[in-house]
């Protein structure tokens, strides 16, 4: 290190910093704004995922009022026919043909629907694969 | 803004204050702000032409801070740590006004600045008023390799300029201010 070198250094050091004219005020003032700003946005965001729980619930329970009733409805006569052809039929061939058939006119739709959401499943993982 | 936590702030240590202010304690970071914003203030004031245009560049910086708090580590690298926000800060804003740091120019006559009327006077020049002689790079650069004592690798880290390009504003910067400064 030369003499300027050292000059330069001590230079800097001994330069002069400025004086505290409110600029620590004002820095909190900006925080403080910048905070309120944040729980704002918060509470904001608090009450938008409310209100779209909400959206979801009162969609959900209208829409179980259309079709609920009959689902149950459905389900529950497959479940008695199944039931009824377990404890009606003499033979075990003849009440696994029974059960089969029973089993086979309702879960058509949930066969369908398992199908199909395997296949949902299939393109979404291979979509995040890539 | 409360102070929570604290019987007095101003007896509080600066690692209290950062573990303070991380926890989000408006109070705590006050007070760092008031113990630090004269080194702040005085570095961007090196690296800039206006002191106003460094005050407003301060404040960013220490409001980046704030923001970022959860990101510092330790206490002890807070110095550090606040340097490269206020560099980061200063080049951000440099390049909003297109400013060109990686061009040198190699033209730039050094020899004239003995012809300016402070040098012909023999006046004594301050730092200031010399750093304010220097292009924007060799400002940033001196600041930081003389003022702030960092070596070139580390001017190169936190400003993202080429080594070489770092070494030359270094060397070209020492010797403009060598010329202003030295008594004639």
């Amino acid at each position: 290190m030369t003499d300027f070198d050292a000059l330069l250094k001590r230079s800097f050091a001994e330069a002069h910093e400025p004086v505290d004219d409110g600029f620590t005020v004002k820095i909190g003032q900006a925080v403080s704004r910048r905070e309120n700003a944040v729980k704002l946005r918060n509470l904001a965001q608090t009450i938008g995922l409310a209100a779209a729980g909400a959206a979801l619930v009162y969609g959900g329970a209208t829409f179980y009022g259309a079709f609920g009733q009959e689902a149950m409805a459905t389900a529950g006569l497959e479940v008695a026919r199944a039931h009824g052809a377990l404890s009606a039929t003499p033979s075990f061939g003849v009440a696994a043909q029974s059960v089969l058939q029973s089993l086979g006119t309702g879960m058509t739709q949930i066969i369908l629907m398992t199908a199909a959401a395997l296949a949902g499943g299939a393109v979404v993982y291979r979509t995040t694969q890539e | 803004m409360a102070s929570r936590g604290f019987q007095n702030l101003g007896e509080a240590t600066e690692a209290a204050l950062i573990i303070a202010a991380q926890a989000r304690n408006q109070a705590a970071f006050g007070e760092l702000v008031k113990r630090r914003q004269g080194w702040a203030r005085a570095l961007l004031r090196r690296m800039c032409q206006s002191h106003a245009e460094a005050d407003d560049l301060a404040q960013e910086a220490f409001i980046k801070a704030w923001d970022k708090m959860g990101d510092l580590e330790t206490p002890a690298a807070f110095p550090g740590w606040f340097r490269r926000i206020a560099v980061t800060t200063f080049l951000m804003a440099k390049r909003r006004q297109k400013a060109v740091f990686e061009e040198i120019d190699d033209a730039s006559p050094i020899a004239s600045e003995e012809s300016t009327p402070e040098a012909a006077a023999g006046a004594k020049i301050d730092l200031e008023k010399a750093l304010a002689r220097l292009s924007d790079a060799e400002r940033l650069c001196v600041t930081l390799n003389h003022g702030e004592g960092l070596s070139h690798a580390e001017i190169v880290e936190i400003t993202g300029l080429p080594l070489g390009t770092v070494k030359s504003h270094v060397l070209r910067g020492t010797e403009k201010l060598r010329r202003l400064l030295e008594p004639q």
